[in-house]
């Protein structure tokens, strides 16, 4: 069964300068250091080959802090499971997708959340956000990653879910896309 | 007061706050320590407290939210006035900061 929500087409051809990393489960056993290194380099990767008119500090830090908030996601909520990246940079269109594996139960409970999410303007839905969080000292995480990437980039997201058996978990994709200027 | 690692500084000088360096911690209980120095600033009630991020180079949502939940608790006492300092040299800064004005209009946000 695949459930998408939000925008999962990616528009980058088969032209598009490409480039895909996977980040194994074992032996480094992955972990939060992982998020910063890895979207550092690619950040660095694709800022050195965007072409005139776009702007490289402005591109790698982009795209380094697209990849870095969707990684952190994909780590503290993984169940097992390597981490796969596949990116591409198409003029001033760059894509990632990143795939990593769920439980079920945390697939339920995300979905409620993009079904929020995709519902309001994300400025607004931010805002409230933070007022929220503001208000509880005990929740944990802020869920203002996806928020300021669509507010404060105008990244566009989309969420894909695969599953054959429940017991094997979810395959959760998650598709990026940024327009570099 | 000062928290020091590798990869960040925070530290305080009268009732500046300063950052630098890349802070990418996991979440809110790995920011306590930032925001208790944070606080320490505030609960003196100086007449403006300047937060400069003009060395913050990176910064994670989860560091976006302790700044936003920083100046919710500066907004709360009228008579503690904010200025918050970063640089146009740093994306995020130019992106993200406009928020913290947001949520408390009477902030005085620098990016030079």
């Amino acid at each position: 069964m695949v459930q998408d929500f939000g925008n999962t087409v990616a528009s980058n051809g088969s032209d598009a300068t490409s480039f895909a990393l996977k980040l194994r489960a074992e032996p480094l056993e992955l972990s939060w250091h992982h998020c910063g290194v890895t979207s550092d380099f690619i950040g660095e990767y694709f800022s050195r080959s965007c072409g005139s008119g776009i702007d490289p500090v402005d591109a790698r830090h982009s795209i380094s802090y697209m990849i870095n908030e969707i990684l952190e996601n994909a780590i503290k909520f993984r169940h097992g499971g390597d981490v796969e990246l596949v990116s591409t940079l198409d003029e001033d269109m760059f894509e990632i997708k990143i795939v990593n594996l769920i439980d079920a139960q945390t697939a339920e409970k995300f979905q409620g959340h993009l079904t929020l999410l995709l519902e309001r303007e994300p400025g607004e839905l931010l805002l409230e956000r933070i007022e929220e969080n503001a208000l509880n000292p005990d929740s944990s995480g802020s869920g203002l990653g996806l928020l300021t990437l669509m507010s404060d980039y105008g990244a566009k997201l989309g969420w894909s879910f695969t599953s054959e058996h429940v017991s094997e978990g979810v395959e959760l994709t998650t598709f990026a896309s940024l327009r570099l200027s | 007061m000062e928290i020091s690692t590798n990869d960040y500084r925070v530290w305080t000088e009268a009732s500046t706050i300063h950052y630098e360096g890349t802070m990418r911690l996991s979440g809110t209980d790995a920011y306590a320590p930032i925001l208790e120095i944070m606080n320490s600033v505030l609960s003196s009630k100086p007449e403006v407290i300047t937060l400069d991020l003009t060395g913050l180079e990176f910064l994670n949502s989860s560091g976006i939210n302790l700044l936003a939940k920083f100046t919710i608790e500066i907004r709360k006492q009228p008579d503690v006035g904010v200025r918050v300092l970063g640089s146009k040299a740093i994306p995020w800064q130019s992106k993200s900061l406009r928020n913290l004005q947001r949520l408390h209009p009477s902030l005085e946000l620098t990016i030079s």
